[in-house]
């Protein structure tokens, strides 16, 4: 196939997709669903920043739930402490968020492979347990929103179709920067640092550095999915503000759609939340745990025949067929 | 506007509703519960009680006529239409509970929901319901703040952090130790939010009454020793030593207390871990003479308690711990408002809900009766005093309700 | 004296810790595996310690090595069917291959055996004694010894046998392993084979004295990482004296400060030995 049709239809393609997640949710009425699909975007809003440093510059963090709650107790602190509206506090968690990554990240980001994934559960743990023994960021206890929605500022609807569109829109920007991320300098540091860092480093890459622009990046955006989760939700605890299996469930989210690929997260959380929760809403109600067999069954399957994640199927498709099209 | 939205939804289900002969379509009830995760145990006990809860209503129950719409077949008010259960997981998390709240709602239709266990997904659960104005009533959450938010939809009814901390300072008042008034109160509690806000109740309920709390120790409930809680007791030495516990630490601290040979005088176990039968059945022998708080008392032959019990007991091999009851009588609670109400619309079992006034008789627990406050909070939740004797619980206190003599000092394991 | 028990009590929690990282850092340091359902292995190999006791009447001295034995296979089998593979991909295919596993043997264990706690007699192994005024479970002793010889055993089937040394060389570099005739699969799936039977001896002895329930291996897995890492990947002693460490410090801290803030100190520590030792303590640089 030519060159130019061949982007164009690329092009067509992608308008045509693009068009179907902006769509679909205005078709259904149901709203079990629609909330669903804006979960899926919450999930993928926060694995693409994590992708940022996880996927992109390679460095497995499993704490990045500490940005999270940076995000989502900043938001209703602020509303418990001066009654803002809860989305009001976002800016304040994505400072604290940048704060936090550039004080622990110089030491953090030096570690490698598995002690650098340790290093940043330690660090999650270590916040988690430190704000449940904190009266004043709410405690075991956690912290609310406002029980009643005072205005729209408090962005609390009947309908998901607004947090759809909300969390679609937060994540389109992100996709965006790291579209701009990759095709920049800082995206191709980033994959030599990811490929062999000390390789890159004797090249004169400055590792460090960039390592740092990438947490800092991913840090303030999973910030933000924080601060928006709390909106939608009205309250965050420590266990689920903070708690490690949020950590682990960017990291899949990334892994399975295939991590440092820019639709990756994306397509790896539109499988995985609709999976949990359906599974959950067939079988829950049974008591017997089958939800979560079927679930982790799953995963392991698509870890087995796809470790590379689901990205790996498409290019050895591409790859076979441009073997039979030759 | 979602509230007549929701009722023109409900109509065609309203037309069913007229002979007492054929059954009609069933009436759903919605309830959230932890049926996997750490809570799990819990969650699957409140299973059990209220599949027993729709058989019991859905079959005609001479021997428990004294409650509602136990003599008849399902909701008599409604032609005689059946009730269903539909369980939902909850899974420990807030937003897992939001969106089977919402599911529950929209694709379920239930006319009114129940449940939520942790304190923090009920609230989570109880907005979602909120908004699209169906009734909510909760069995077993015992957070003030859940009652606080002024809604409308919401009510609760189990008895809440200072009706418990009210008969406890009671007890402590009158209890003694080698003759002499208690001094010394130690409080042991795991830190996530029932165990905090339990303990806190406690302790200023206790500044209130002139009794202080000289030692509290919180905890994470998922450690995996607790011997140097234990050897800090063993060391401080208190009178009463009180436990606010999950049934995983519960269960440790029994046995960690007993290879460390501590037992104070006075040892109180808050309910949730200790009231569990996991509890009572894999360490109940080390804790011989427990004092418990709990609503729920089987121990008296024909009670409704009684008879509950056993049918429990029939269907699963095990006591019903007083959590399991709460809940249960949360949902017979529900489902004799919507009887009342006489229909399926979410407005007119508001209606019901608000003008609820059961008595004790009426009851499956020892509550002096369930009447809603404007804020949705039972006024007649009542609170009583459960000892551990072999392998169940026997109430001690208030005396004047009692069904067996309080016996201190505590025994543990001889 | 009250001091002393609390030390003494840290110590044996700390051996246990030890015995089950063992097994974890036998996979994880040689073969760079993250196997993220090693709480869920411990929990396996308590329900075959309970089933064994209840059901076919067999002591301690029986269901041990039954678990152990049984763990092996799991080991063998997660190998062949899920880990060869995974390996393959990246590090984050082992984060998922292995999560979605624990989630698999989780709840099929509460699927067959519901949420219930369980537990062994309490005094399988005899009462409670007092030596020189410290208070000894015997079930706590009788684990923290077997952690010892099995972490000592380990450590010399590694580095004194030639099976050990042809493990060693495959971790160290598969393609060079083979070239000098070993081959890697039976090594590795050995290795997973090993890993397992010591979290299958951990998880019964375990059994002994803690409550069995399906989600127990969520609380047990953090710490066992935490010791792993600590101790440095890979390295059986260094397992063994950051099994210890944390224990006491666990112990102490509980007893001084209180037991809210354990892992706070634990995590510190842990945190500060990383950032100036980035091996762990025992690790090679």
């Amino acid at each position: 196939m030519p060159a130019a049709p061949r982007a164009a239809s690329r092009l067509l393609l992608g308008a045509l997709v693009l068009a179907a997640v902006l769509v679909w949710p205005l078709l259904i009425e149901d709203q079990f669903y629609q909330r669903v699909g804006a979960l899926v975007m919450l999930a993928a809003l926060s694995a693409s920043a994590w992708n940022l440093v996880g996927g992109y510059a390679g460095q497995i963090s499993i704490g990045h739930v500490l940005f999270f709650g940076c995000g989502a107790y900043a938001s209703l602190l602020g509303f418990t402490w001066f009654e803002w509206a809860p989305i009001l506090g976002a800016p304040f968690g994505v400072a604290v968020s940048l704060l936090l990554a550039l004080v622990v990240g110089r030491p953090t980001l030096r570690l490698k492979g598995h002690y650098f994934s340790m290093a940043t559960i330690a660090l999650a743990e270590l916040a988690r347990i430190i704000v449940t023994n904190t009266p004043i960021l709410g405690g075991a206890v956690g912290v609310s929103g406002p029980a009643m929605p005072r205005s729209v500022l408090d962005l609390s609807f009947i309908s998901p179709l607004p947090y759809y569109y909300i969390f679609g829109g937060v994540l389109g920007v992100l996709l965006l920067f790291t579209w701009w991320m990759s095709r920049s300098r800082m995206g191709f540091y980033l994959r030599a640092i990811r490929g062999q860092e000390r390789a890159a480093r004797s090249l004169g890459v400055p590792a460090e550095r960039y390592k740092m622009y990438a947490l800092l990046a991913s840090a303030g955006f999973t910030s933000l999915a924080g601060s928006l989760y709390a909106a939608m939700l009205g309250f965050v605890d420590p266990d689920s503000g903070l708690g490690i299996l949020l950590s682990v469930k960017m990291v899949i989210a990334a892994a399975l759609g295939g991590a440092g690929t820019l639709f990756g997260p994306l397509v790896g959380a539109a499988i995985l939340v609709p999976l949990e929760e359906i599974t959950n809403a067939m079988f829950g109600g049974s008591g017997t745990g089958v939800t979560y067999v079927v679930y982790g069954a799953i995963i392991v399957f698509i870890s087995r025949f796809a470790p590379g994640g689901l990205a790996e199927i498409l290019s050895r498709l591409k790859a076979w067929r441009a073997r039979h099209a030759g | 506007m979602s509230i007549t939205r929701r009722s023109m939804l409900a109509a065609p289900a309203l037309l069913t509703g007229v002979p007492a002969l054929a059954q009609g379509a069933p009436i759903k009830v919605g309830a959230l519960h932890p049926l996997t995760g750490v809570a799990a145990s819990a969650g699957n006990a409140a299973k059990a009680a209220l599949e027993l809860a729709v058989e019991l209503i859905n079959t005609p129950q001479p021997d428990l006529a004294a409650m509602p719409l136990m003599a008849t077949t399902g909701f008599p008010a409604i032609g005689g239409r059946p009730l269903q259960l539909v369980l939902a997981d909850q899974q420990g998390s807030p937003s897992v509970a939001q969106n089977q709240a919402l599911r529950l709602i929209t694709q379920e239709r239930v006319v009114a929901l129940t449940g939520g266990y942790q304190s923090g997904l009920t609230q989570t659960a109880s907005a979602i319901a909120e908004r699209h104005g169906i009734p909510y009533v909760n069995g077993e959450s015992v957070a003030t703040n859940l009652t606080e938010r002024g809604f409308r939809w919401f009510f609760r009814t189990t008895p809440i952090g200072p009706d418990i901390a009210a008969i406890y300072m009671e007890f402590l008042k009158a209890a003694r130790v080698n003759d002499r008034p208690i001094s010394k109160i130690a409080i042991v509690n795991e830190n996530t939010e029932y165990g905090t806000s339990i303990a806190d109740v406690i302790r200023r309920t206790a500044d209130a009454h002139g009794l202080s709390i000289a030692l509290q120790i919180p905890y994470a409930a998922n450690s995996a020793d607790v011997s140097a809680q234990v050897l800090q007791l063993k060391d401080a030495q208190p009178d009463v030593a009180i436990f606010i516990s999950y049934t995983s630490d519960a269960i440790l601290y029994a046995r960690t207390m007993r290879a460390q040979g501590y037992r104070p005088p006075i040892l109180i176990g808050d309910n949730s871990g200790f009231s569990d039968d996991n509890f009572v059945q894999t360490a109940g022998d080390t804790a011989q003479g427990i004092i418990n708080r709990s609503a729920f008392d089987p121990s008296r032959p024909g009670s409704n308690s009684f008879k509950i019990n056993a049918l429990y007991k029939a269907r699963t091999g095990r006591e019903m711990d007083d959590t399991t009851a709460r809940t249960m009588q949360g949902f017979l609670v529900t489902c004799d408002a919507i009887n009342r109400a006489g229909s399926t619309q979410p407005a007119a079992i508001q209606a019901a809900l608000r003008a609820t006034d059961l008595k004790a008789e009426q009851l499956m627990i020892g509550y002096r009766g369930v009447r809603f406050d404007e804020k949705g909070q039972n006024t007649l939740a009542s609170v009583l005093l459960v000892q551990l004797r072999g392998r169940e619980y026997v109430s001690v206190w208030p005396t004047e309700t009692a069904t067996s003599q309080l016996q201190l000092p505590y025994r543990g394991w001889e | 004296m009250i001091l002393a028990q609390v030390v003494l009590n840290g110590f044996l929690v700390g051996a246990v810790y030890a015995l089950f990282s063992s097994g974890l850092t036998l996979i994880w340091g040689m073969m760079n595996v993250v196997n993220f359902a090693h709480g869920d292995f411990v929990m396996i190999a308590m329900y075959v310690a309970f089933i064994a006791f209840t059901a076919l009447h067999l002591g301690p001295e029986f269901f041990v090595p039954l678990a152990a034995m049984m763990l092996f296979l799991l080991g063998v089998v997660v190998y062949y069917g899920l880990v060869r593979h995974v390996m393959r991909g990246p590090i984050l295919a082992q984060i998922l291959g292995t999560f979605g596993l624990a989630l698999v043997l989780r709840y099929a264990t509460l699927w067959i055996f519901s949420a219930n706690f369980l537990s062994l007699p309490e005094n399988l192994l005899g009462e409670v004694q007092t030596v020189a005024g410290l208070r000894l479970e015997p079930s706590r002793v009788v684990a923290g010894i077997a952690a010892l010889i099995l972490t000592i055993g380990l450590h010399l089937l590694l580095t004194r046998t030639a099976l050990g040394s042809r493990l060693l060389a495959v971790a160290e570099d598969r393609n060079a392993a083979m070239l000098v005739g070993i081959r890697p699969d039976p090594m590795q799936a050995l290795a997973w084979g090993l890993g397992a039977a010591c979290t299958g001896v951990a998880g019964a002895l375990i059994a002994l004295f803690f409550y069995i329930t399906p989600t127990v291996g969520e609380s047990l897995a953090l710490i066992a990482f935490v010791v792993v890492c600590l101790g440095g990947f890979g390295s059986v002693p260094g397992a063994l004296v950051a099994g210890l460490t944390i224990g006491i410090i666990e112990s102490l801290t509980s007893f001084w400060i209180g037991p809210a803030f354990k892992d706070v100190v634990v995590f510190i520590l842990f945190l500060a030995v990383l950032w100036f030792r980035p091996q762990g303590l025992l690790g090679k640089a």
